[in-house]
């Protein structure tokens, strides 16, 4: 038995799958906090399982990621060159809120009085300049120790080129501080740029009591439960980690619930064949795009906190799946502003009061209101029937907007739809052709509560060929958990020209990392035989500052290989920015992603029953497809769709947690396993 | 102009599409840009205009470039008319006294964009380059007496005719740049986010047709006025003064009194420079445009700090300044540091209007780039560096919170400042520290922000120093009786101990083992020091923000025993 469990915001889901007797079903409970291993146990408990019976259970928490927006972490220290203890507080002095003169930049999570320099000094080739001095260390601990300082943080200069003052700091303060959490920097990140690793260190340190109290926790538990199987957490870079290797740097865990989604879209990927994907994810307060290339997820290092258009945000230079996010769910509220032009989001109603239709006191539209109102969703069939629908609450609700813009509430929800429309092309756009991707020649795999609801429009504006709805889209993000590998991902800074570099130096540095990754991967009890190795190189034009990732070519490093990573890099170049330069490259950063490869359920068909179409079919109702025009369409019931069905838009297709739209000359088909296929032309 | 009535959702939709090609061609420009200064301190703005020239996206890095796009397409439609345009031109123009024109670094390029035979629209860029030849490395300098010295002028003329790049005119660039790989790197880059912003627009044109688009500019125009005007309404009427000095040009001369009178109306915001000194013989003059962009700055600032910007927005407003003032100089005034001078315009509007409306402006900051180059040759590759950077300082406090600490002044934006790993790795200099100092100054009820002192050893035989840290003789002003904050300085202590200090300083030569300090000030302070709660006042001190001294002395921490913690 395998089980994957996936904490959310408001929900906690639960999908199992017995590939001994093709057992499996999915389970939604209610997210506990601040106890998340409780809404876990509740969750297994309902979906019917013995836990002594499961052989795999892998886990997504938001655990880390809620101990840093809600500042529920350790008291950090930090200890640091001398000279630069202010570089976490200064950070990069950007001010993406250009035209607000009073604006308040982002707190360091470490006062400046917890910030200790010490002396010691590495030059950028990470030859000694000044060593550390020992005896420094000494008093710095014995005032931690008076602080109460609960976690330390270690980041030297240069420390991504020598570790050895890190590793001789972190072994001291370790002996000097029982029970508090030291780590250095190079444990997480050995990339450049002083303030992104400081800042790296600090927040691995202040949330690593937190995320090992929790999954110790999480053990007991489950061990109560007689659990007696192998539990692995899932990691923001897509792949999973024991729990052993989650405690030793917890902060690859902060993206750890979102990614589900998108390896779940690479599997199913793999399953129908459909190698290059955008995904779609649309939950009650944001939408979440990524893009899948090859079967490859992007995975990089530039990630941020509260980052937003006004805020910088704080950097987490740990390998993460490249996610746009943006303010646009079910949930989200539409207003006017005070010249009446209409926004929708990012302000979600969220669960409580949640839209106007749960009749909990929500006045303000959201796009779930204006999806009811354009008969989109089934009044009859909300939330699978289990609320039925304040329709008046929701023609109150959108008719105070319509009234301002003198316009019919009819009119008001379609408008609505297209603008909350708008805003999700624009973050697809961000993923794709920002990035010199054409949609055309991707398969837009959509799920979460709303994703099949508008990616029939979007697939549109965007001239995507096709849209896939997987079965249990509404919990697609923890069936992608049960789909995943072991994954490590070391990352390492050494800038060299290509010119100027000899094969034998790159090859030293990749095989240095695939040492240190099977010397790890060994500690979990995986043998070198199911280690597979993927080089990447993030190179640049000499001169520039961003890098474009490219596959660096596998085997012996020998000149035609660099000769080969070199033409990569001007195609991706290319592809990216829409040039090339005659100007020498540069490799910035090595990087080697390390899959420890585990056995993965194999999905079976479904029988087919010969039922008629037409027995599907629950009836028929007037629904507004916006610039598609109101039609009156069939409405069919998804469990009751066979494989090999085809049906053609105007249609919708609703199953308990979501609903399917197809517009007009649309054509739909349902594959072997239940996934719906939506053709656009 | 507008045909048949547009449904209030396609303007919403059309209206932020406009706003995203902004964004998109931002976007590319930085993506391409082979300058620090453009990719990291992002000192580019790109936007879109109408076929007349009124601005309706506008994506910025920098605040201080509001003003030269849709005047540098003015600019490109006086000389060329529309009949003289071609589908597939680009011009280019840097004339610092024309439309578009700040110093000859900020080169600008312009595309028509046609749909069918005509010119709908007009996209444009304009960013910071490296290199753009002069007299000195880095092409601004504190010294320049003429314009002539200070790089090419590119007068407004085609780089592109009909598709095809002009050879010789690339040629004649590369050939008067020291660096001419990356002056036309920064070239390229501008192309290709023109090249971006023509396509996303044709899509636009082709989805919804002529009469839709032009329907929605006007009404994203009118939407602009509107919401600024609601904003306006909420500003105290009245006639507002400030004065303020600029140290001096570089060449000797100072200082110089500038000033503003601020009239609001109900109608209108009109800022009148008159009474400011004339040009000046150094490079600090500021022109026109310059005048323009900083106003437009403090004016969305005071209004609407985070609505998309539009020509719209700026219909309310109002600059008066007669010409050849320091604030409209002339040619051939020297210009290359225009921006020591022409960030006064903004502050004073600020100095102004900040005790009537404080909570959009707390007290001054300090307030110029402490713009830096730092030229010599890589004591391991042997090659020439040049590292060009803005420095963060501290902002003034504001009537309910301290200034904030090592901030990019607010000319600056989206600006990043320079990892020490990196400045080591590339320019070969030892970065000694990176700290906030202790200088008194800022002092108040709410503290201004810290200001920072930023070290480089000298580690190449031989190097050469050229700097301008305005600030450094007037200090930035405290608000309701808190204290001034501190200076802006330039220290060079010499291998033997000798010391030197500057607020300008051009082509200083350096010899290895020299260090170079480079200190920003701190903020103005806000309310009476005194009144500081004293629980801050000895937070303040365990973090080291204060030094004992300045507890006792400025605050009365510990004198008042009954008042202390």
């Amino acid at each position: 038995m395998r089980v994957a469990t996936d904490v959310g915001g408001t929900f906690t889901d639960v999908v199992y799958f017995d590939e001994r007797t093709g057992r499996h079903g999915t389970v939604k409970v209610d997210t506990t906090p601040p106890d998340f291993e409780r809404g876990v146990i509740s969750g297994l408990h309902r979906a019917g399982l013995d836990l002594s019976e499961i052989e795999f259970l892998t886990h997504g928490t938001t655990v880390v990621i809620n101990a840093l927006t809600e500042r529920r972490g350790a008291r950090t220290g930090l200890v640091t060159t001398r000279g630069f203890r202010d570089v976490l507080e200064i950070a990069r002095g950007n001010r993406p809120d250009l035209y607000n003169f009073y604006f308040s930049k982002p707190k360091p999570f470490v006062p400046r009085y917890l910030r200790k320099e010490v002396a010691e000094r590495l030059d950028h080739k990470g030859n000694v300049l000044i060593p550390l001095d020992v005896r420094e260390l000494e008093s710095v601990a014995g005032f931690f120790r008076e602080e109460g300082v609960e976690a330390v943080a270690v980041c030297f200069l240069h420390s991504y080129a020598n570790l050895s003052h890190e590793m001789e700091a972190t072994r001291v303060l370790k002996e000097l501080l029982p029970g508090v959490s030291v780590l250095p920097a190079h444990q997480i990140t050995r990339e450049w740029k002083e303030y992104e690793r400081t800042n790296t260190a600090v927040l691995s340190a202040y949330v690593h009591p937190v995320a090992n109290t929790y999954l110790d926790s999480l053990e007991r538990k489950l061990g109560q439960e007689k659990f007696g199987g192998r539990l692995f957490v899932m990691q923001s870079n897509g792949g999973s980690a024991t729990v052993r290797a989650a405690r030793s740097n917890p902060i690859a865990m902060v993206e750890s619930g979102p990614v589900g989604g998108v390896l779940g879209a690479v599997a199913l990927g793999e399953m129908i064949g459909e190698p290059n994907i955008i995904t779609l994810d649309i939950g009650g307060t944001t939408a979440k795009c990524s893009l899948v290339q090859n079967g490859e997820v992007r995975v990089n290092t530039g990630y941020k906190i509260e980052h937003s258009r006004t805020n910088p945000g704080y950097p987490i230079q740990t390998p993460v799946i490249d996610i746009v996010e943006i303010g646009n769910g079910g949930g989200s509220i539409a207003w006017l502003d005070e010249a009446e032009a209409l926004h929708v989001g990012p302000k979600s109603a969220g669960a409580v009061p949640g839209p106007a239709a749960y009749g909990r006191g929500g006045e303000e539209p959201t796009t779930t209101d204006a999806n009811l109102l354009a008969g989109r969703i089934d009044p009859d069939y909300f939330l699978g029937g289990e609320i039925v629908p304040d329709m008046d609450g929701v023609r109150r609700a959108l008719g105070r907007i319509a009234n301002r813009l003198g316009a019919g509430v009819e009119e008001t929800a379609r408008g609505i739809i297209r603008v909350a429309n708008a805003n999700m092309v624009n973050a697809l756009k961000l993923v794709s052709l920002n990035r010199g991707h054409d949609p055309q020649d991707f398969t837009l795999v959509a799920f979460g509560g709303g994703g099949a609801m508008h990616a029939a429009t979007l697939a549109a504006e965007l001239n995507v060929p096709k849209i896939v709805v997987p079965t249990d889209c509404a919990v697609f993000s923890a069936w992608g958990m049960l789909q995943t590998d072991l994954r490590r991902d070391y990352v390492r800074t050494r800038v060299g020209r290509l010119d100027r570099v000899s094969p034998e130096e790159v090859a030293d540095v990749f095989e240095d990392l695939e040492r240190a990754a099977a010397a790890e991967f060994a500690e979990d009890g995986v043998g070198a035989g199911r280690l597979i190795f993927d080089r990447y190189a993030d190179m640049r034009y000499a001169g520039q500052e961003h890098t474009v990732k490219v596959r660096f070519p596998a085997g012996v490093v020998d000149p035609e290989k660099l000769a080969e990573a070199t033409r990569r890099f001007h195609e991706a170049h290319e592809k990216e920015y829409a040039f090339r330069l005659d100007s020498p490259v540069e490799l910035v950063s090595y990087h080697l992603a390390v899959y420890g490869t585990m056995k993965r359920p194999q999905v079976a068909k479904l029988k087919r029953a010969s039922r008629k179409i037409a027995d599907s079919i629950r009836g028929s109702r007037e629904v507004d497809f916006d610039v598609y025009g109101i039609h009156r369409a069939d409405v069919y019931e998804r469990s009751l769709l066979e494989p090999g069905t085809e049906l053609f838009g105007p249609a919708v297709v609703e199953e308990p947690a979501t609903t399917v739209v197809v517009l007009p000359d649309q054509r739909l088909v349902v594959d072997d396993y239940g996934n719906l296929h939506i053709h656009l032309r | 102009m507008a045909g048949k009535p547009v449904d209030p959702f396609t303007l919403e939709i059309i209206k932020n599409s406009l706003v995203a090609l902004g964004d998109e061609m931002f976007y590319a420009l930085q993506r391409t840009s082979k300058s620090p200064i453009i990719y990291e301190t992002l000192d580019y703005a790109v936007g879109a205009t109408d076929a007349r020239g009124s601005l309706i996206a506008q994506g910025n890095g920098v605040t201080g470039f509001l003003g030269t796009l849709d005047t540098a397409v003015s600019g490109v439609l006086e000389k060329f008319g529309k009949e003289g345009l071609q589908p597939g031109d680009v011009i280019i123009t840097n004339d610092p006294y024309g439309g578009g024109g700040t110093h000859l670094s900020d080169v600008s390029l312009i595309m028509p964009v046609f749909y069918g035979e005509e010119i709908v629209a007009f996209v444009a860029n304009k960013a910071h380059w490296t290199e753009v030849g002069g007299k000195d490395p880095g092409s601004w300098t504190t010294d320049a007496t003429e314009v002539y010295q200070e790089g090419l002028q590119f007068p407004n003329i085609k780089l592109f005719s009909r598709g095809e790049p002009d050879r010789a005119l690339l040629d004649l660039i590369s050939a008067n740049v020291r660096l001419p790989d990356m002056t036309l790197g920064d070239l390229w880059a501008g192309v290709a986010a023109l090249r971006v912003g023509e396509r996303r627009f044709l899509d636009l044109y082709r989805k919804y047709g002529t009469d839709t688009i032009l329907a929605s500019i006007e009404e994203l125009l009118d939407y602009g006025e509107e919401m600024v005007r609601l904003e306006l309404a909420r500003l105290p009427r009245g006639v507002y003064e400030a004065e303020d000095w600029i140290d001096d040009d570089g060449v000797g001369n100072g200082p110089f009194p500038v000033r503003v009178k601020v009239t609001i109306t109900d109608e209108e915001f009109v800022a009148d420079f008159t009474g400011s000194h004339p040009q000046v013989a150094g490079p600090i003059n500021c022109t026109w445009t310059g005048l323009i962009s900083e106003v437009r700055a403090g004016f969305k600032a005071l209004t609407t700090p985070h609505l998309p910007t539009t020509s719209g927005m700026f219909r309310p407003l109002k600059i008066v300044c007669p010409p050849k003032t320091i604030f409209t100089a002339e040619r051939p005034a020297p210009v290359s540091t225009y921006w020591e001078t022409k960030r006064y315009a903004v502050d004073l509007v600020w100095k102004a209007l900040a005790p009537h409306v404080p909570h959009r402006l707390p007290a001054g900051h300090f307030l110029s780039v402490c713009g830096t180059v730092l030229a010599g040759t890589h004591p391991d590759t042997g090659e020439l560096f040049l590292l060009v950077e803005p420095l963060v300082g501290g902002w003034g406090a504001g009537r309910d919170k301290d200034g904030e600490n090592g901030q990019f002044c607010v000319g600056d934006g989206e600006t990043y400042n320079i990892p020490v790993e990196v400045t080591e790795t590339r320019y070969g200099v030892l970065v000694e520290q990176y700290a906030f100092h202790n200088e008194d100054g800022g002092a108040g009820e709410y503290r201004g922000g810290k200001g920072v002192v930023l070290d480089y050893r000298i580690l190449s035989e031989g190097a050469f120093l050229t700097a301008t840290f305005g600030r450094h003789k007037f200090l930035p002003w405290g608000m309701a009786g808190g204290q001034d904050g501190s200076r802006n300085y330039i220290k060079v202590i010499r291998r033997d101990g000798g010391e030197e200090v500057f607020g300008k300083v051009a082509r200083l030569r350096l010899e290895r083992g020299d260090l170079v300090r480079l200190v920003t000030g701190s903020g103005g302070g806000y309310g009476d020091p005194r009144k500081r709660p004293r629980k801050k006042v000895a937070e303040d001190l365990r973090n080291g923000y204060i030094t004992p001294a300045q507890a006792r002395n400025l605050y009365g921490y510990g004198v008042d025993r009954g008042y202390a913690l």
